[in-house]
C-alpha cells in the first residue's frame, strides 16, 4: 500500500501544480531508514591505504516518474564518527545502483566524502556534514519505481600496528531530487 | 484507490475549468466573439430561451446582421498540423510514456476550432513535495490558486427538437429535453494539503463531494408567440409555453469519494483506507415516466432603434417518477452498489433559465447587452459593432459564470452578399489564471 499511496499522492499533486517548473522533491531518507541500519561499524586493518566498510543494502521505493529525467540531486546529512580504537581516515561514500549486487559496483559510488582524521576513543564523536551533489550517475535511478542504496564508511590506515575500529551513525539524510516536466 | 486520489487533482481541475468553458459557452460566429460573446436578434440564446422571439420577423431585428454564417475552423488545421497521427500521437494516450494530460484537457476546455493566438501559460513554478515517513507536504507555488476552494462544476438544460405544427401563432409540438448538473467540492483537508500546503495528518480523512444528476425525455407543449400590439417596425411580443414533461430517465448520485490516513502517514500495514460512500437515485428508460408541468414565457419589445427582451424558461418544472430504484454504494476493498430502496417516488427539478437583452441600432452603430442564466450562475455580454463602409469593427466585454472577465473584439469586410470576419476573444479555461486568446473566422451570407 505504501508503494501506492506515494505515487499515486504525488502524482495527482503534480498534474494540479502542472507546468513546466520543476518538481522538487525533497526526501527524508533518514526517516525511511530502519533504526539498525543507521550504524555502519568499521574496521581497517593495519597498514590499508583503502577500505571499505559499509551497510547492507536499502532499497527505497520511489513515486516512478516515467519519462521525466533528473536534473540533479542535492544531499545533505550529518553523521557521527565514533571511533575506538586506532588512528586513521574515514568518510561516507553512498553507492546507488538498480539492484542490491550493483551497490558493491565502485563504479556505483555517487558521492565520496572528504574523509576526516579519527584517532583514539574520544569521548566526543567526531561530526561530520555530508553535503553536495550526486555524481549524474544517479539521476536516472530516480525516475524508476526502486533504487538500492547502500551507505559505506571508507578509509584508511597507515599504522602498520593498530586496526582502526569504531562506527559511523547518521544522524539526518535528506535528499532532493530536481526533476524536469515530462512527468508521464 | 488509484481513481479516488487521483480524481481529487484531475477531476477539481478538469472539471473546475470545464464550468468556466461552460460559462462562456461554445460560440461559432466570429462576429460574436467579436462583440464579447453579445447575443443579437433572434441569434443564439435569444431564440432558446425567448419564447416571444419566435414571433419576431427576421427582417425586423436582422438589422443587417446575415442570414447564414459559416465558421472557417483554422483551429482544426492548426491541430491537425501539429498533431498529424492523433491516432497514435501518444500525448493523448493514457498507456503511453508520453502521454501528456495537460496537453489532452487542454484541448477539450479549448476545442480546436478557432486558431489559438496566444496560449495561456501554464504555471511555471516549481512544485515541491517534502517526504518523510510520517511526513508529507506539498508546495504548489502560483499553482496552487488553480485549485478550486467553493463547488465547481457545470450544468444546464438542452431543448434538442421540437416538431411540431402551428397556426396563427398557437403552436402544439413535441420537445425533447435534457438536463445535466454536476457539482463537485473539496473537503478541507484536500483544500488545505494542496492550496495551503498543509502536512497530510494521520487518521485524517481527505476527500471530495459530488453531486450530480442527468436527466432526460420529452414534452408535449402548447406554445403561443405573437405580436400584441404595434406593427412590423414597432411592436411588443409576447410567447408562452406550457410543457408536459414526460422524463424517459434520469440518474442522480451523491457520493463522498475519498481516503482515510492510518495512524501514520507511510507506515503501519495500513497507511490508508479508501472511503466511498453515496446514494444513486435512478430510473432506467423503459421504467415508469416521470411526470411534470412547467411552463415558459417571453417578452419583446421593439420599437425602431430599441429592442428589449426577457424570457424565463422551465418555471415550475417538478418532475415525479414513481418507479426509482436507489442504490447504496460504498468501498469495501473495492466498490460495491447495494439496492437500498426499490419503486419509491422520487422528484426532480429542472433549473429556471432567464434571458435578459437589450439592443440599441442607430444608424451603422449596434450596441448591445445580455445577460443569460441557466441555472449555474449568470453570463454578461455587453458590446457593439460599427460600420465604416465595407468594413465593421466590433469589441465587447463577458462576465463568464465564474464571474471572470474576458474580452472581444474584432472586425469584417462585406462585399455585396458575402462577408469575413474576424473577432478575437479573450479566455481563461486552460489550465492557467492567465488569459489566451482565440481567433474566430467566419463567412457571413447577407
Amino acid at each position: 500500500m505504501r508503494a501506492k499511496w506515494l505515487p499515486v499522492v504525488c502524482l495527482a499533486a503534480f498534474v494540479v501544480g502542472c507546468g513546466k517548473g520543476e518538481a522538487i522533491f525533497n526526501v527524508n531518507v533518514y526517516s525511511f531508514l530502519p533504526a539498525s541500519t543507521d550504524t555502519v561499524p568499521y574496521y581497517i586493518p593495519s597498514n590499508t591505504p583503502r577500505a571499505d566498510t559499509g551497510s547492507v543494502p536499502q532499497q527505497i521505493n520511489l513515486p516512478g516518474v516515467g519519462s521525466s529525467v533528473v536534473d540533479s540531486i542535492q544531499i545533505f546529512g550529518t553523521l557521527d564518527l565514533y571511533n575506538q580504537s586506532g588512528t586513521g581516515m574515514l568518510g561516507l561514500q553512498l553507492f546507488m545502483a538498480s539492484d542490491s549486487l550493483g551497490t558493491y559496483n565502485a563504479s556505483n559510488a555517487v558521492l565520496t566524502v572528504q574523509q576526516k582524521t579519527v584517532s583514539g576513543s574520544p569521548p566526543v564523536p567526531v561530526t561530520d556534514t555530508v553535503q553536495g551533489q550526486l555524481l549524474s550517475n544517479a539521476n536516472p535511478l530516480f525516475t524508476q519505481k526502486q533504487v538500492w542504496v547502500r551507505v559505506a564508511a571508507e578509509g584508511s590506515n597507515a599504522s602498520l600496528t593498530t586496526a582502526v575500529t569504531g562506527y559511523m551513525v547518521l544522524r539526518t539524510l535528506r535528499l532532493s531530487v530536481f526533476i524536469n516536466d515530462k512527468f508521464f | 484507490m488509484r481513481t479516488s486520489v487521483i480524481g481529487i487533482g484531475l477531476v477539481a481541475l478538469t472539471v473546475g475549468v470545464a464550468a468556466q468553458a461552460a460559462g462562456q459557452g461554445l460560440t461559432f460566429d466570429a462576429r460574436r466573439i467579436g462583440m464579447g460573446g453579445l447575443s443579437l436578434g433572434r441569434s443564439a440564446s435569444l431564440v432558446r430561451y425567448n419564447p416571444a422571439y419566435h414571433a419576431v420577423p427576421e427582417a425586423v431585428d436582422r438589422r443587417g446582421r446575415p442570414r447564414v454564417t459559416i465558421p472557417i475552423p483554422l483551429g482544426i488545421i492548426q491541430f491537425l498540423h501539429d498533431h498529424p497521427h492523433l491516432s497514435t500521437d501518444p500525448a493523448f494516450h493514457p498507456d503511453s510514456a508520453g502521454f501528456n494530460p495537460i496537453l489532452a484537457v487542454n484541448t477539450v476546455l479549448n476545442l480546436p476550432i478557432y486558431l489559438e493566438v496566444k496560449k495561456a501559460p501554464t504555471p511555471t513554478n516549481d512544485v515541491v513535495f517534502g517526504i518523510g515517513i510520517d511526513s508529507l507536504r506539498v508546495n504548489l507555488g502560483a499553482a496552487a490558486e488553480l485549485v478550486p476552494e467553493d463547488q465547481f462544476g457545470f450544468g444546464g438544460s438542452s431543448r434538442l427538437l421540437n416538431p411540431g405544427i402551428g397556426i396563427k401563432g398557437v403552436r402544439v409540438s413535441v420537445l425533447g429535453w435534457l438536463h445535466y448538473d454536476l457539482g463537485i467540492e473539496l473537503n478541507d483537508k484536500v483544500l488545505a494539503f494542496l492550496r495551503d500546503s498543509v502536512d497530510a495528518l494521520p487518521r485524517t480523512g481527505y476527500g471530495v463531494f459530488e453531486n450530480g444528476i442527468a436527466e432526460g425525455g420529452f414534452a408535449p407543449t402548447v406554445s403561443y408567440a405573437g405580436r400584441v400590439a404595434g406593427d412590423s417596425s414597432t411592436g411588443l411580443y409576447l410567447g408562452g409555453a406550457l410543457h408536459y414533461y414526460l422524463g424517459v430517465a434520469y440518474l442522480r448520485s451523491s457520493i463522498s469519494a475519498g481516503f482515510r490516513t492510518g495512524a501514520s502517514i507511510f507506515t503501519g500495514p495500513n497507511p490508508v483506507t479508501p472511503l466511498d460512500s453515496g446514494l444513486t437515485s435512478y430510473s432506467k428508460p423503459g421504467n415508469a415516466l416521470g411526470h411534470g408541468v412547467g411552463g415558459d414565457v417571453g417578452v419583446a419589445w421593439i420599437s425602431g432603434p430599441i429592442e428589449l427582451g426577457v424570457g424565463v424558461n422551465d418555471i415550475g418544472a417538478t418532475l415525479t417518477w414513481s418507479d426509482t430504484r436507489q442504490d447504496s454504494v460504498f468501498y469495501r476493498d473495492s466498490s460495491f452498489s447495494k439496492p437500498f430502496k426499490n419503486h419509491v417516488s422520487t422528484t426532480t427539478k429542472l433549473p429556471v433559465s432567464y434571458v435578459a437583452n437589450v439592443t440599441y441600432t442607430v444608424g451603422k452603430t449596434t450596441l448591445g447587452a445580455d445577460v443569460l442564466n441557466t441555472g449555474r450562475g449568470s453570463t454578461v455580454h455587453v458590446g457593439g459593432e460599427q460600420l465604416l463602409g465595407l468594413i465593421a469593427v466590433r469589441g465587447g466585454v463577458a462576465r463568464d459564470q465564474r464571474k471572470r472577465i474576458e474580452f472581444g473584439f474584432g472586425g469584417g469586410v462585406r462585399l455585396g452578399p458575402l462577408g469575413l470576419d474576424v473577432g478575437f476573444w479573450t479566455h481563461t479555461n486552460s489550465l492557467s489564471n492567465e488569459r489566451g486568446v482565440t481567433m474566430a473566422t467566419s463567412f457571413s451570407i447577407y
